[in-house]
């Protein structure tokens, strides 16, 4: 399935994250954080398919863990379920784990579509004017952990072929053989590093502005969105600077769930996660009409 | 020598950079955060004060216009980071980073040791996926190297097998367990109390220990033929200052 959210300038998609990731991480709001966890399942199960499903398994555990840890620890509240060898278990605690899991996965499913949609490539064309030198370390790390990966086969076949199989032999001799390829590579590496210097700059690196290129241009659609993305950020810290975020768990439960203005709090909420898929329901559309049109 | 390199300006740098902050952002930020936050004010106001301690590094960094060959040994120290991580990645917490960011701050200094640790917490995420924990590993791996270099240079413990092994696994099991179950006992929401830090600990435990494990045994295995191999490049090519 084609993701046009990912066709976007970097600078909406980064921002877009950043944004969403900081809502869920401010509010402790039962329905803004259920909300979050909604969309940013939808969007993750839409990106990443089988993937999240399997996650979700894995995710399972942690929710019910963070849940259940969160009264064990912390016993403030005034209703109280039962008690758990002298200390009392309160409803409040529960409801407050409860939605402590729920924060937590909507970051973490959150951060699961960041990692699909925000590529490196998009990571470094945004920050090479920021901070060039480390977007230049982060782009010739990139490159070189698949090229040690390859290099390590490359060592481990030669060493293999003078009769140190690192996975063959006793126990200690594995290791030895191991460390051995981990020795040569360290050496390599090093005097690899040499020559990539010096080939830098016998190329004149420093010397000037650095060019690069790049396929990402800003054009109308993405100021259209860029422009909707702020105006949604801006009802919300409108809204958040009202106190319509404020919730208190402790000593009772005391949530304002309704109230005109929390509706438009609401709807803001659920545009800016829905966003992506939205953006991808309409590219679909168009692509159906535009088709039944030939 | 490269005309664009002046080393004196990062050192100009860094102090101001870091009295701006020290002095007025994270006060600034203290004073809004608990005064206008009222739910998880404390993982907002922890979160930005780790960032806000790793910008000056990064800005020193930039500013000084490092030379071709500084980048280049941070890329592969950390590329190397995160290539045994990989090569290591069946057995869970059992990888070499930890080993190998000490080793830079002991041959890098203290400056060198923070960026190769903050670095390839940073890309090895990159690569296996970003997260909340993100900022927390990247602040605990940066601070192993910036602790190694210092405490090296003063001269507590020596670059030999065994007392450099049992300095790694300390460091792994304390301060970079100390700041990432900080930052879970944050992010799971449980009270900021020494009883839910130690409940953090006693979760994570079997995790931490091997990851301290694989730092102390990796440090005696690999630490003195690798300081071995980065002291003869920087005589052979005069490459780390």
């Amino acid at each position: 399935m084609r993701d046009t959210f990912s066709t976007l300038h970097p600078i909406i998609i980064f921002t877009y994250f950043i944004g969403v990731i900081a809502v869920s991480i401010i509010t402790m709001h039962p329905i803004l954080l259920i909300l979050s966890l909604a969309c940013s399942a939808v969007y993750s199960v839409y990106l990443n398919r089988l993937k999240t499903l399997k996650f979700f398994l894995f995710l399972l555990p942690v929710f019910l863990f963070i849940t259940l840890i969160n009264p064990l620890f912390n016993h403030t509240g005034n209703t109280i379920l039962l008690y758990i060898s002298g200390n009392p278990i309160t409803l409040e605690a529960l409801v407050y784990g409860l939605f402590s899991a729920v924060a937590l996965l909507s970051v973490i499913l959150w951060f699961s579509c960041y990692n699909v949609v925000m590529t490196t490539e998009k990571f470094i064309f945004l920050f090479e004017r920021i901070i060039p030198s480390l977007s230049l370390i982060f782009s010739m790390i990139l490159r070189l952990v698949p090229k040690y990966n390859q290099q390590i086969k490359i060592i481990g076949n030669a060493q293999k072929g003078i009769g140190r199989d690192p996975s063959r032999g006793s126990l200690s001799a594995r290791i030895k053989n191991g460390l051995a390829i981990l020795s040569i590579l360290v050496t390599w590496s090093l005097e690899n590093a040499i020559s990539t210097s010096d080939s830098m700059r016998a190329r004149g690196y420093g010397t000037g502005k650095r060019t690069s290129f790049a396929r990402f241009r800003f054009d109308a659609r993405d100021a259209l969105i860029l422009g909707a993305m702020l105006l949604l950020f801006a009802t919300i810290i409108a809204g958040a600077l009202g106190g319509l975020y404020t919730v208190n768990y402790f000593p009772v439960i005391k949530i304002d769930l309704v109230s005109p203005l929390s509706f438009l709090v609401y709807a803001a909420h659920t545009l800016l996660f829905l966003l992506p898929m939205l953006i991808n329901i309409q590219e679909e559309l168009k692509w159906r009409r535009l088709k039944s049109k030939i | 020598m490269q005309h664009t390199n002046n080393p004196g300006k990062g050192v100009r740098i860094r102090p101001i950079v870091t009295t701006l902050i020290v002095g007025i952002v994270i006060p600034i930020t203290l004073f809004f955060g608990t005064a206008h936050m009222t739910e998880r004010k404390y993982y907002i106001i922890s979160l930005l004060v780790i960032i806000y301690a790793m910008l000056p590094f990064f800005i020193a960094f930039e500013k000084r216009r490092p030379k071709a060959r500084e980048l280049v040994i941070i890329a592969v120290l950390s590329a190397l980071a995160i290539a045994s991580r990989t090569a290591f990645f069946m057995v869970p917490q059992f990888k070499p980073m930890g080993a190998i960011v000490i080793i830079s701050g002991v041959c890098l200094g203290a400056e060198g040791g923070f960026l190769v640790g903050a670095i390839s917490a940073f890309i090895s995420n990159m690569l296996f996926g970003q997260g909340p924990w993100t900022p927390w590993q990247m602040f605990g791996f940066g601070i192993m190297g910036l602790l190694a270099a210092l405490l090296f240079k003063t001269g507590i413990f020596s670059a030999k097998r065994i007392p450099l092994s049992l300095f790694g696994s300390f460091l792994t099991y304390f301060v970079y367990g100390g700041i990432v179950n900080t930052g879970v006992l944050m992010m799971t929401n449980l009270p900021l109390s020494l009883s839910g830090l130690i409940s953090v600990f006693t979760t994570s435990f079997m995790f931490d220990i091997t990851h301290a494990a694989a730092t102390g045994i990796f440090l005696f295995l690999i630490a003195e033929p690798m300081i071995e191999k980065l002291e003869r490049i920087r005589t052979k090519y005069g490459l780390v200052e």
